[in-house]
């Protein structure tokens, strides 16, 4: 019988923030609390998806969206935040690239606000509080959507 | 102010506690407090706008609010903080927009529409929150960490 570590290709494969071997999905994670950025990121690093950008506001998403593109696999969008909200951001984001991958992750659950975002482009919806299962669950689903 | 409106706040105080912290919550009596300023030294607040306007208050000690924060920090095997930082605060005020987006998203259910602003933190040192002239019904609550006065003020648009 052979041990685990006999087989790290297969371990590594494993891991749900890579494409391929060694590729990471690339995210960016804009949230106005730099806790929940920090959450997502641990959350995500160690799935060895690659943080590549964060930004506190919806206009700043949408900015660094455009700065990394096509550089970038995989956004989480917060909703509530100053200046400009992340449905907007949704919006902008989707206009730029119809075929971004954004994912909303907000304290805010209300059905039509949900269904807003959906219908605008969003790939799905996690109501805070967050945990690492529901986290990486609704992410694995919104890439391979 | 409409007693409807504190109901989903307790309980999402409640929910939202426990999942994030862990720790059994216990609910003191609800008072009603002509004056809506805070008094315990930080206050993290949300406000509301649409059908109503007002606001939550998240009232606790420093020593109480950096327990929290502490502890939530813990539950996310980051760093502990020794004073409340930058960090510290951005994990209050997150917990006061949780809450809140619970609560609201309850009361959206119970057809009352408004939504929420992005939290904001006062401490002692800079106690300067307005008071929107309209009584407020406080929520106690006793966690392991201290006291957590909730505080909401909500008026009907006139
Ligand atoms: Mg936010």
């Amino acid at each position: 019988m052979k041990a685990k570590q006999d087989f790290p290709a297969i371990n590594e494969r494993e891991q749900i923030g890579l494409k391929a071997p060694g590729e990471p999905y690339r995210v960016l994670i804009v949230d106005d609390s730099m806790f929940v950025t920090k959450q997502i990121s641990q959350i995500l690093s160690s799935e060895g998806f690659e943080v590549v950008g964060t930004a506190a506001d919806g206009g700043e998403g949408v900015e660094k969206y455009k700065e990394l593109f096509p550089n970038v696999d995989l956004v989480t969008m917060d909703i509530t935040m100053p200046t400009m909200d992340g449905v907007t951001a949704l919006e902008k984001i989707i206009e730029f690239d119809k075929n971004a991958c954004v994912v909303m992750i907000s304290a805010l659950g209300k059905q039509d606000l949900v269904k807003k975002s959906l219908i605008m482009g969003a790939k799905n919806y996690i109501v805070k509080p967050l945990d690492r299962k529901k986290v990486l669950e609704r992410i694995v689903m919104s890439l391979s959507a | 102010m409409r007693v409807e409106y504190i109901n989903p706040f307790v309980e999402s105080a409640y929910s939202v506690i426990q999942e994030v912290l862990n720790v059994e919550v216990k609910r003191g009596e609800l008072y009603l407090k002509s004056s809506s300023i805070p008094v315990l030294g930080v206050a993290a607040i949300v406000g509301l706008a649409g059908d109503v306007e007002g606001r939550v208050l998240f009232d606790m000690t420093r020593e109480s609010a950096l327990k929290v924060a502490n502890d939530m920090l813990k539950s996310m095997d980051m760093d502990q903080i020794d004073s409340l930082n930058d960090m510290g605060r951005a994990t209050i005020t997150e917990l006061a927009n949780m809450i809140t987006g619970q609560a609201v998203t309850k009361l959206h259910n119970l057809g009352f529409k408004f939504d929420l602003t992005p939290p904001a933190i006062f401490t002692g040192d800079n106690m300067e929150v307005s008071d929107p002239g309209v009584e407020a019904l406080i929520v106690p609550m006793e966690i392991p960490q201290g006291k957590i006065e909730i505080n909401v003020a909500i008026r009907e648009r006139t």
